[in-house]
């Protein structure tokens, strides 16, 4: 018994005091979605009344358009995510697998670029859609599509990286045994590639979705309207003025969006912790 | 030429995606000539010829594959980096935002004076019977009646005008007055034009019904390229820092100026000016404090959990879960949460601790909060990577030393710790560079603040250096783009620097070829 407590019971505490640190925000909200004032203020911390306002004002009230915000959300991760995958694992596939001169160099310009802090550069974006939107207005600045095409641009550096660690990994006996056959590279990389990867790709397009979900700064200098908002963008520009009274709308909102993003999260958690051991920082 | 290798499907395929690109591309590239957007028509040009080259002959293979990323990263990532590295050789700020020519018109458009007796017309707007817009005005000090268009002005004899009740003429032969309808419909329009009247002076709308007498004071000679006030003499001349500026006090300059290069005045500045140097020395400070502090506080949390955790113990898939959730959730929703939960009043912290806490206030609580926060974000990282690095350690060494009679924190610090940081460093670095530069957390969470905002302070006490820089760009009332852009540029140095030693570090670079 003694022996036990030595050699499992500090692991139990720490992981007990570990929980409750990480479960405390989480209770916090939830209880605050369920909570009738809608409130801040906490008046304790075991709910006496519990409803379901929160969410039901969520989805009525006219003047948040939180279906609108989070179907845009999804909307634009999604096609992001897919297109820069498509896009990335093309590039990526010629990094790992093609011989060709300046290889080393074209590595090393992408990291360098990929290091320069994209925040950085957006006023330079903000200068350059803004012209954009002088002749092309639907996609320039101010359009859900050419936020996109600044994401898709900015998804690249980190995706080719990432991509290329992965496809590395794939054993090079196959392709090697498919050019000896005389397959050309496209052959390889649609019959052989592609089919190999496509676990690969589906997690790199699930990180991508959750990198582009959880992008703020950009969404909020490019979508001014309402109705185009993210639902990051929305949520917050909504507790932003009146902080203590959208409180329990804004949990609510926060709770449903959060969900789809946790529960990709969970079910591919281990590929997901290969991709971040293989150097990737989730933003 | 090898427009048709391949099997058939494929290569329609191809030419119908190809073709499309490139039909969309040439649409743009038009339109943004014809808009005046040359260079990027010119890129949108040089795109089509690169796919229409790569795709459509076999000059290289590798390129097919990578164009369309290439072009996305040039177009989204380079083309902006180049721009901001422009712009940092730059006077590329509020008062200088726009192009030189620009500002010379403004500079001339404002430099007008109303006459000295501040002479005042009633009048109607109207047209003459070639259209063209003029004044009908009434000068009740002279008991005259006149017509003023761009470039003359008609005295009109009194009874040939029709009067109003008001005693302001209305009617004149030649001369019709502008339905109310169209007259507001041209409201924009009628506020710039100039009529005429004697000598220098000329007539302004200010409504519809009343115009003013001004004349141009400063004027402006193309030949030496300075401006002169006819009035004082003054002679203004071009500062080369974006400015027309008198030639006897430099302080002394026309708004607005222009964005014109400065070279590396503004790189000089963040050394020599104690205005930028000192707040920026400070936020420099503290952005490397909390990228340290994160990644120590991180690290440290989640290598303590992956050790407790390290043994199959009861519970320990639901504790992982329940570890990871912190991760798992977007980020910007949960910096959100925790800033409502540090309000002073209403927050569930200062509610837990039954304090009245001012979190955001004091700048070294909000430094607190801050390093809390990013530690609920950031331990499930660590503790996932520390968790898979030690079943990467074999258990033969902590044995072997087991055997020679180490204890285990022995074991723990001179043998399982050594060898977890050697796998980890690199993930360290990169954590430490991705917190240099978390402008989310700090943006979302305090905004940087606190800050003395009242003495004109600009940087705040959480401020790291990246939403400094956002503030000094698109935050504050002084917007320096310039200053701004140079602060980048420096930041992606020492960013660059930490990246490449981690990457050195694990030896990525070594695999390349």
């Amino acid at each position: 018994m003694t022996k036990w407590l030595r050699d499992n019971l500090w692991r139990h505490a720490v992981a007990l005091g570990a929980v409750g640190f990480a479960l405390f925000p989480i209770y916090m909200v939830v209880i605050s979605s369920l909570n009738p004032t809608g409130s801040l203020q906490v008046t304790s911390f075991v709910p006496n009344e519990i409803s379901f306002i929160n969410y039901t004002q969520l989805f009525t009230d006219p003047t948040i358009p939180f279906m609108t915000w989070m179907w845009n959300s999804l909307y634009i991760a999604g096609l992001v995510s897919i297109v820069s995958v498509i896009i990335g694992a093309a590039s990526a596939f010629a990094f790992s697998r093609l011989r060709f001169k300046g290889k080393k160099l074209g590595l090393q310009t992408l990291l360098l670029v990929q290091m320069f802090p994209a925040i950085l550069a957006l006023a330079a974006v903000f200068v350059i859609m803004e012209r954009v939107y002088n002749f092309a207005p639907e996609i320039g600045l101010g359009t859900q599509a050419g936020l996109m095409l600044v994401y898709l641009g900015g998804s690249m550096g980190v995706n080719i990286w990432l991509l290329k660690g992965f496809v590395d990994s794939i054993p090079l006996e196959l392709d090697e045994a498919a050019k000896i056959d005389g397959a050309s590279p496209m052959q390889i990389y649609w019959q052989i590639f592609i089919p190999l990867a496509a676990p690969v790709l589906a997690v790199v397009t699930l990180l991508t979705f959750i990198g582009t979900f959880n992008e703020y700064i950009l969404a909020r200098l490019f979508l001014v309207e309402m109705e185009t908002r993210t639902v990051a963008v929305g949520l917050q520009q909504f507790i932003g003025g009146q902080f203590s009274t959208n409180w329990g709308a804004f949990a609510a909102g926060s709770i449903i969006a959060s969900i789809p993003i946790v529960v990709i999260f969970l079910s591919l958690q281990k590929y997901i912790v290969a991709g971040l051991t293989a150097g990737s920082v989730k933003g | 030429m090898n427009l048709v290798s391949g099997r058939p499907l494929a290569v329609i395929a191809k030419v119908i995606f190809v073709s499309i690109a490139l039909a969309i591309l040439g649409l743009l590239a038009i339109s943004a000539f014809t808009a005046g957007e040359i260079a990027i028509a010119a890129f949108l040009a040089l795109s089509m010829i690169a796919i229409a080259w790569v795709y459509f002959t076999n000059v290289s293979v590798p390129l097919k594959f990578f164009l369309p990323g290439i072009i996305f990263l040039i177009g989204f990532v380079v083309v902006p980096i180049l721009y901001t590295i422009v712009m940092s050789g730059f006077q590329y700020r509020t008062g200088n935002y726009i192009s030189k020519p620009e500002a010379l018109e403004r500079v001339q458009a404002l430099g007008v004076v109303q006459d000295e007796s501040m002479t005042t017309y009633d009048v109607t707007v109207g047209r003459l019977e070639n259209g063209e817009l003029a004044l009908l005005a009434t000068d009740y000090l002279a008991g005259t009646y006149f017509i003023s268009d761009s470039d003359s002005k008609v005295e009109i004899a009194s009874t040939d005008v029709e009067l109003n009740e008001f005693e302001v003429a209305v009617s004149a032969p030649g001369f019709e007055a502008l339905p109310p309808d169209e007259l507001a419909a041209m409201d924009s329009e009628l506020s710039s034009l100039r009529f005429y009247s004697e000598d220098s002076y000329y007539l302004v709308l200010e409504g519809f019904e009343v115009a003013s007498l001004y004349t141009q004071v400063l004027e402006y000679d193309a030949a030496s390229d300075s401006l002169t006030n006819i009035q004082t003499g003054d002679v203004f001349k071009d500062n080369g820092r974006g400015n027309y500026a008198n030639i006897n006090n430099s302080e002394d300059v026309l708004i607005p100026g222009w964005r014109a290069p400065i070279w590396f005045e503004n790189y000089a500045k963040l050394f020599s000016d104690p205005k930028v140097r000192e707040p920026l020395v400070a936020v420099f400070i503290w952005t490397v404090t909390f990228a340290f502090l994160t990644v120590l506080t991180q690290f440290a949390f989640g290598l303590l959990l992956a050790l407790a955790l390290n043994k199959a113990i009861r519970g320990r898939r639901i504790y992982r879960i329940i570890l990871i959730l912190p991760y798992a959730i977007p980020s910007i929703m949960s910096i959100l949460v925790w800033a409502g939960m540090f309000n002073t009043e209403f927050g569930a912290i200062n509610a837990l601790l039954g304090q009245q806490i001012a979190w955001f206030l004091d700048p070294n609580f909000a430094r607190a909060a801050v390093i809390v926060v990013n530690l609920w974000l950031g331990f499930p990282y660590f503790y996932l990577v520390s968790s898979g690095s030690l079943q990467a350690i074999p258990a033969d060494y902590s044995e072997a030393a087991a055997i020679d009679g180490a204890s285990p924190r022995q074991i723990f610090w001179q043998i399982t710790l050594p060898l977890l940081l050697k796998i980890l460093t690199p993930l360290l670095i990169a954590s430490f560079a991705f917190n240099f530069n978390n402008f989310n957390l700090i943006y979302l969470l305090t905004g940087g603040g606190p800050r003395a905002t009242l003495d004109g302070e600009i940087a705040g006490a959480t401020d790291i250096l990246i939403s400094y820089t956002y503030q000094i760009a698109f935050g504050s009332n002084v917007q320096d783009l310039g200053l701004a852009s140079a602060i980048s540029v420096v930041i992606f140095v020492i960013v660059a620097a930490i990246s490449l030693y981690g990457v050195k570090k694990s030896k990525v670079l070594d695999e390349f070829v």
